[in-house]
């Protein structure tokens, strides 16, 4: 069953739907949601509610603004990191929404979030195709340098200066632009 | 937000940073390959079309295996620790790699014929067919199992269908199949395999995500950069020391030819070319004691291609353009010399020489196929004795002197568009000439009675020169002549022939 199928069905509020999302899209889910939670219950738990996010959330999936498994990716992990703070903290600190931008913030934040997101997007643009990938593994995956390395078949030291030095750039091109 | 608030960030509050404002949709392309396989097993994949298929031309025959070789080396040892069906296909990968990469550079070298035509090399290939035939077996169950563990339904069709087009291949080459048709289907079968093989890599995505690659010690590009690096210091040690046949050069002695002097002038006397006697071994002027006469052919020979030299002559409608390819420089000299000498029946010695007048500019390997008098006229002359002979050159003022490489009969089968596929024997002397010295020269000489009167005497010399060493695999000269492959950038060949009718009046030359 291919991904347009399953996003039918998951319309069409049909259960199969969502049995098929996780045989096909259960590993992707569990490989975004792993590095974010160490401890497998947790993992086992989130992904169920990720997978009800998902349920409750298809209607807002757009292929204009980017593909499924983007889309299903950014649930997960954002709901992972939600899911984190929330069995860390035990307290009612702002969630990460799974869609962006976040409805909990103030008009003023909201501004100065998305300024800053079309910065770190300037920025990230000017990188070469592999530090991005570096930096989105980093950064937006939360994936450990030893993942990182063995993934992309590289050293654990040559990904943390390959990071360090990413990080230099980003910060020089940041700085540069002039944001007011 | 200011400059001045991104420059004082602390370290860890610019990471915060990074991690809360890129939690937008991530780019697909980042998407797609964020998965700790598709790498992977996209070089997997790639290595094995690579391994399978074969081009006969422009080396791609060796290129393409090697580059699948290091792809399915780098692709399982990443998937080495996922399970035991791909931690199988990494040794076998590993085992597969330390039988191409010698065999790449023992091809630089002119042994590799010899090698390679012993029953250990031939073991040693079928060994690797079946090899790959094992990885492609483990790899379609290291499919399955990673696809089991990740929960997906199991399925790695394009894989099955590899192995039985793989078998089949093995099949028609064991049968030595040349036919068209099949061919056909299968090539067409492949590219229908690589099509299912791209799709599989697609839809095995599903699955990849559940994969445990192993930790990385030693980078990809430090393993591919000392391959390369292996390869090519091996295959440039190849070319020097192993482009020559090793000779044993000895300084000639002043007095070798004391005991054969009488001989020697009265041989002068009847016109023997002095610097062609000079060379001979003391045996073979002795050979020529009481010799009757002396038949002469000397021809200088062209091993450079030469200039085109292009002339218009004519006018109006009858004007004709001619081109010419003109040789400044002829740089073999060819001496032919009969000598008859007393026998039973009448006998004559025939020798061949060569001399080095210029430099070619390389010697790598030579040869001398030798077409004797007995070969084509078996009815008028008959072998008397062994060929003989030897290579010489100066170095200041000392001659050195070594005998042939190898100098006798070989069978071998040539195939050529003319006439087929021929088995043939002949006389070859092989040889390597030093690239210090001047006068680099050399001679064979054979003996033959008659059988009956009135045969011309059609001795033939065909000289092989190695131009180059930028061939792959490396070739002797002998190879390329038994080949019967037209001259290249590596070889060429200069025929000459002596041929003259003895007659009771005397000899009348014919070349």
């Amino acid at each position: 069953m291919n991904e347009l199928e399953i996003v039918e069905l998951l319309l069409q509020k049909d259960e199969k739907g969502m049995s098929e999302l996780l045989i096909h899209y259960g590993p992707l889910m569990r490989y975004i949601i792993a590095p974010i939670l160490p401890n497998a219950q947790d993992r086992e738990d989130c992904l169920s509610e990720c997978a009800m996010q998902v349920w409750k959330k298809i209607e807002k999936f757009d292929s204009r603004r980017g593909g499924w498994s983007a889309w299903l990716t950014a649930i997960t992990r954002n709901h992972a990191l939600n899911f984190r703070r929330n069995t860390t903290v035990h307290s009612s600190a702002e969630d990460i929404s799974s869609e962006l931008p976040s409805p909990e913030l103030s008009p003023e934040e909201q501004i100065i979030r998305q300024e800053r997101q079309d910065a770190v997007r300037r920025a990230l643009d000017r990188l070469s195709y592999k530090d991005r990938t570096l930096f989105y593994r980093k950064y937006y995956y939360m994936q450990p340098s030893a993942q990182i390395a063995s993934e992309m078949g590289m050293t654990e030291r040559a990904v943390e200066g390959k990071l360090y030095r990413i990080k230099i750039k980003l910060r020089k091109t940041l700085g540069g632009e002039g944001y007011e | 937000m200011s400059d001045h608030q991104w420059e004082n960030m602390s370290d860890k509050d610019f990471e915060a940073m990074l991690e809360n404002t890129v939690s937008q949709l991530p780019p697909d392309d980042i998407v797609a390959e964020v998965t700790p396989w598709k790498k992977s097993i996209n070089r997997v994949l790639v290595g094995m079309a690579l391994n399978t298929i074969t081009f006969n031309f422009l080396c791609l025959n060796y290129i393409l295996p090697a580059i699948g070789t290091i792809l399915l080396l780098l692709g399982f040892r990443t998937l080495r620790r996922e399970n035991r069906w791909f931690g199988a296909c990494f040794v076998l990968a590993i085992i597969r790699a330390a039988h191409l990469f010698p065999s790449l550079i023992l091809n630089t070298t002119i042994i590799h014929s010899t090698v390679n035509a012993s029953d250990i090399s031939y073991a040693l290939t079928v060994a690797s067919f079946l090899l790959l035939f094992i990885e492609y077996i483990c790899l379609w169950r290291g499919f399955i199992a990673a696809q089991r563990k990740a929960g997906v339904p199991p399925h790695a069709g394009g894989v099955a269908a590899l192995l039985v087009w793989y078998a089949i291949m093995c099949l028609l080459a064991l049968i030595q199949y040349s036919g068209l048709i099949i061919a056909g289907i299968m090539i067409v079968g492949y590219i229908f395999i690589i099509r299912s093989l791209y799709k599989l890599s697609k839809e095995l995505d599903e699955a990849g995500y559940a994969i445990t690659t192993a930790p990385v010690k030693i980078t990809d590009r430090c393993i591919v950069i000392s391959l390369a690096a292996i390869l090519l210091i091996g295959c440039v040690c190849g070319y020097v020391f192993g482009g020559s046949y090793p000779m044993e050069w000895s300084a000639l002695g002043p007095d070798e030819h004391d005991e054969v002097e009488d001989i020697k002038a009265h041989l002068i006397d009847l016109g023997f070319p002095e610097y062609v006697l000079n060379d001979l071994s003391a045996e073979d002027i002795a050979a020529c004691d009481g010799a009757l006469q002396v038949v002469v052919d000397v021809t200088d020979e062209p091993v450079n291609d030469g200039r085109i030299e292009t002339t218009q002559g004519g006018v109006g409608d009858y004007r004709q353009i001619v081109q010419n390819t003109v040789y400044d420089v002829k740089e073999l000299r060819i001496t032919g010399v009969g000598v008859q000498v007393p026998g039973d029946r009448e006998r004559w010695i025939i020798f061949h020489h060569f001399l080095w007048t210029t430099d070619p500019g390389f010697y790598g390997t030579e040869s001398i196929q030798l077409w004797p008098v007995y070969r084509d006229i078996s009815e008028g002359w008959h072998s008397a004795g062994d060929v003989t002979g030897r290579v010489l050159y100066d170095d200041g003022e000392e001659t050195f002197v070594a005998d042939y490489y190898s100098l006798g009969a070989r069978n071998f089968t040539s195939d050529t568009i003319f006439w087929g596929e021929q088995s043939r024997t002949d006389v070859f002397a092989e040889f390597s000439m030093p690239h210090n010295g001047q006068n680099h020269r050399g001679y064979v000489a054979y003996p033959v009675d008659e059988v009956e009167d009135g045969y011309i005497i059609s001795s033939w010399f065909n000289y092989t020169h190695q131009r180059s060493w930028l061939q792959y695999p490396a070739m002797t000269a002998t190879e390329k002549r038994m080949a019967n492959s037209f001259d290249d950038r590596a070889f060429k060949t200069v025929q000459d022939a002596l041929q003259f009718y003895p007659t009771d009046e005397g000899v009348e030359m014919i070349s």
